[in-house]
């Protein structure tokens, strides 16, 4: 029978080896472990002996050839006396495309096949009961609860039924959350939720046309930020009414200097120094204490482009007011030109919310969270007021605001809370800011 | 210009001995012989026998001449004939070269690399096969690769070289003369702390480095019918490049770790660990680790087979997580 003479793997990382010279013809006679060649490697120059008694019977590879290991050499005829079973084929180099062969990427051959699919064939589990559980991953869980979905209601395709994450997505996309939603209220028995995250309500049917806006992250942000802070504090609103007619003489002598001032920097001016009287309102929440803030800072609201923006004005009880009207419209531009940095941002004692000319007759603003109050401008509107001239009442016409303030009631009681609401009024009132 | 794996290994270092006097190969059989891979083939007749040395059989002291050399201003780099026997050198390693600069203030560094031929698949046995990179992950002071194709393998050893912190170098054996790589021919550099995105893919994760970076992409491109797989090669263990992997499991949802180093205490478990406390809201399946089993790697091949990952391996863990 013929066996084969095969190329010797000569070293762990040698892959091939090239023919140097034959040794023998073909038709001699050879015993086992003649040598029958020279080889070279990258590693070692070696003579291959044969593995058999017998006849050269064909020379495969002439000298010079570059061979991988494995590779037949040579036949050998051997004695039928001394003959073997055919030894079992050993496996063949892998000279695959890319350079990515061997065993490490064994198969060789067409790609191992994917066994059929398993979802359908089993009936999906009948879908459990509401109050019953289901098996979610986290990303499904935190999808779930961003689109308030019934996840018993769709159709999984995962392992078991599982609803996975794509599931989710095509949902979603398909827009059959909108047509299976229940009830679009919350009931008025219904838990307080913590966080909007928490909430477990169906979204409302949505009609031919509606759009849903997923939130940005600046809208989740805020969202999540004003339940915590209403859950959080108990807020009691309070108004004053403020003459600004001396803040307006004021206004109209600097324009006639050329400086163009708003409200709202006389607003910022008059809360710092009633900050500084009544200390209690300049004040943060950490756990159960009251922590008196030395520095006063105030945040302003900011509507932007990207959404509402809250930067601080540090140390707003030492500027003056042309330094608080130039602070505020470089936050104006930055916030524009999405260049606020989070350290304007942060820190924030105190805040003051101006929703500009739009505002109405008064607002109840929401704590900015840990601090223990905030103020809010009114429209400006010319009214008669009555006032005292000389010993007389006489009606006269004003322009006048509606200045809402809200406070933490855990912290400030109802003294301290009007009494700082009404000084502000009164320095508004008075006129001197300096 | 077309090199092997090991090539690329041989031309960094010649590169970097002709680019910086300074710069020392020391190890066993690494002049003379030119290395028993011969990966320093030529290197000792081309720079001289006082900058390619050999050294006697004990890696402690291949090691700690080698810290001395560093604390001295010289860059050695120190072969480990087969980087199973690194932990004779381990104390050299963990206690002298990776607390140097700590130990000093900031005020010293130990610019050596130490590299050499790790991993099976080449039925070498257990004193020959094995992948101790985890042990070394665990030490500060420390920086640690793991080069999976020619092109990084001497990227990453040029810059470690350059590195002024030890630098442990896990080249594969497996792939020394198996893979062959178009590479540049003029110099370049791979940064350490860079994984590399192989694959983009939607469905799932696959995070590797090593030889089964090449199962895992052929695995990758036969499924392609069935699973969308984006795979990252992580070239950097220590430090691991957590902003890629974040941000493909962040994309994925679902990752599968795929390495040749046994599975107990290995990479894989950092990696899983990591992504679970910061991608948990973000998993659509769990984290499922690929590794040898725990145990030795055996000699016979069949037995090595069974004991190490590869494509099959690979595509049946990726087709039970996709399903998840």
């Amino acid at each position: 029978m013929l066996i084969d003479v095969v190329m010797p793997q000569l070293g762990e990382s040698v892959v091939e080896g090239v023919v140097v010279k034959w040794l023998v013809e073909v038709g001699e006679l050879i015993a086992k472990d003649h040598p029958l060649l020279e080889i070279s490697t990258d590693k070692v120059d070696a003579e291959i002996p044969s593995p058999s008694a017998g006849r050269v019977a064909q020379i495969l590879v002439k000298p010079g050839e570059t061979v991988p290991i494995l590779a037949v050499l040579a036949k050998i005829e051997t004695d039928p006396a001394a003959s073997r079973p055919e030894p079992e084929e050993a496996p063949k180099w892998d000279e695959e495309t890319e350079g990515f062969p061997g065993h490490m990427a064994r198969k060789t051959g067409p790609p191992i096949p994917a066994p059929p699919r398993v979802e359908p064939s089993a009936p999906p589990p009948p879908p459990p009961p509401t109050t019953g559980r289901i098996r979610i991953t986290p990303v499904v869980a935190r999808m779930a609860a961003e689109h308030g979905l019934d996840l018993s209601r769709i159709p999984g395709t995962g392992i078991d039924g599982r609803v996975t994450r794509r599931d989710v997505e095509e949902y979603l996309a398909s827009g059959a959350s909108a047509k299976e939603a229940g009830s679009p209220a919350v009931p008025p028995s219904a838990p307080i939720a913590v966080s909007p995250r928490a909430r477990k309500v169906p979204a409302p049917p949505l009609a031919e046309g509606d759009q849903v806006v997923p939130w940005t992250p600046i809208r989740k942000k805020i969202a999540e930020h004003v339940v915590r802070s209403k859950h959080t504090s108990p807020h009691v609103h309070i108004f004053a009414e403020v003459d600004m007619h001396r803040v307006a003489a004021v206004r109209a002598k600097e324009k006639k200097e050329g400086v163009n001032l708003t409200y709202l920097p006389f607003v910022i001016h008059a809360a710092a120094k009633a900050l500084r009287e009544i200390p209690i309102m300049n004040a943060t929440v950490s756990g159960e204490s009251t922590v008196l803030k030395k520095d006063i800072h105030i945040g302003v609201a900011v509507d932007t482009e990207k959404g509402l923006l809250v930067p601080v004005l540090r140390h707003a009880d030492r500027m003056s007011l042309k330094e608080i009207s130039a602070a505020m419209d470089d936050f104006g531009a930055q916030a524009k030109s999405g260049k606020i940095s989070p350290d304007d941002l942060s820190g924030g004692t105190f805040s003051i919310t101006n929703p500009g000319i739009k505002g109405n007759l008064f607002g109840t603003p929401i704590i900015n969270q840990p601090q223990v109050g905030i103020l809010r401008l009114g429209q400006i509107v010319k009214r008669p007021v009555v006032i005292d001239v000389d010993g007389e009442d006489s009606i006269v016409i004003r322009p006048v605001m509606y200045l809402g303030c809200a406070y933490d009631h855990r912290v400030i009681d109802g003294v301290a809370g009007n009494g700082f609401l009404y000084r502000v009024r009164e320095i508004l009132e008075a006129g001197i800011f300096s | 210009m077309l090199v092997t794996y090991i090539e690329a290994i041989r031309q960094a270092m010649d590169e970097e001995l002709t680019r910086d006097g300074n710069v020392l190969l020391m190890g066993e059989d690494v002049g003379v012989l030119g290395g028993a891979f011969k990966a320093s083939a030529g290197l000792q007749e081309k720079h001289g026998a006082d900058r390619v040395v050999d050294m006697p059989i004990s890696e402690s002291l291949i090691v700690g001449a080698g810290v001395g050399l560093a604390v001295q201003g010289m860059r050695p780099v120190l072969e480990m004939q087969f980087i199973d026997f690194i932990s004779c050198g381990f104390d050299q390693i963990v206690n002298s070269a990776a607390t140097l600069r700590y130990r000093h203030g900031g005020q010293t560094a130990c610019p050596i690399v130490i590299r050499g031929p790790s991993g099976g698949g080449v039925h070498g046995g257990l004193y020959h096969s094995q992948n101790p990179e985890a042990w070394f992950c665990h030490v500060p002071g420390l920086k640690v690769v793991a080069p999976g194709t020619a092109y990084d393998a001497k990227g990453l050893l040029k810059s470690a070289i350059r590195d002024d912190d030890p630098v442990i170098y896990f080249e594969h054996k497996f792939l020394y003369r198996r893979i062959k790589e178009e590479i540049p021919a003029e110099e370049y550099l791979v940064p350490i702390g860079k994984a590399a995105l192989r694959r983009e893919g939607r469905d799932l994760t696959v995070i590797t480095y090593g030889a089964p970076v090449h199962a895992v992409m052929k695995a990758a491109r036969d499924m392609a019918a069935e699973v969308d797989i984006e795979v990252i090669d992580l070239r950097t263990l220590l430090p691991i490049d957590w902003a890629t992997v974040k941000g493909s499991v962040r994309k994925t949802g679902k990752v599968l770790i795929v390495h040749e180093a046994r599975l107990t205490g290995g990479i894989g478990g950092e990696v899983a660990a990591r992504i679970a406390q910061d991608c948990f809201e973000e998993l659509d399946g769990p984290v499922v680790r690929l590794a040898a089993r725990d145990v030795h790697t055996p000699f016979a091949p069949a037995m090595e087979d069974y004991v190490l990952p590869n494509q099959e391996k690979v595509t049946e863990a990726i087709r039970k997580l996709a399903a998840y």
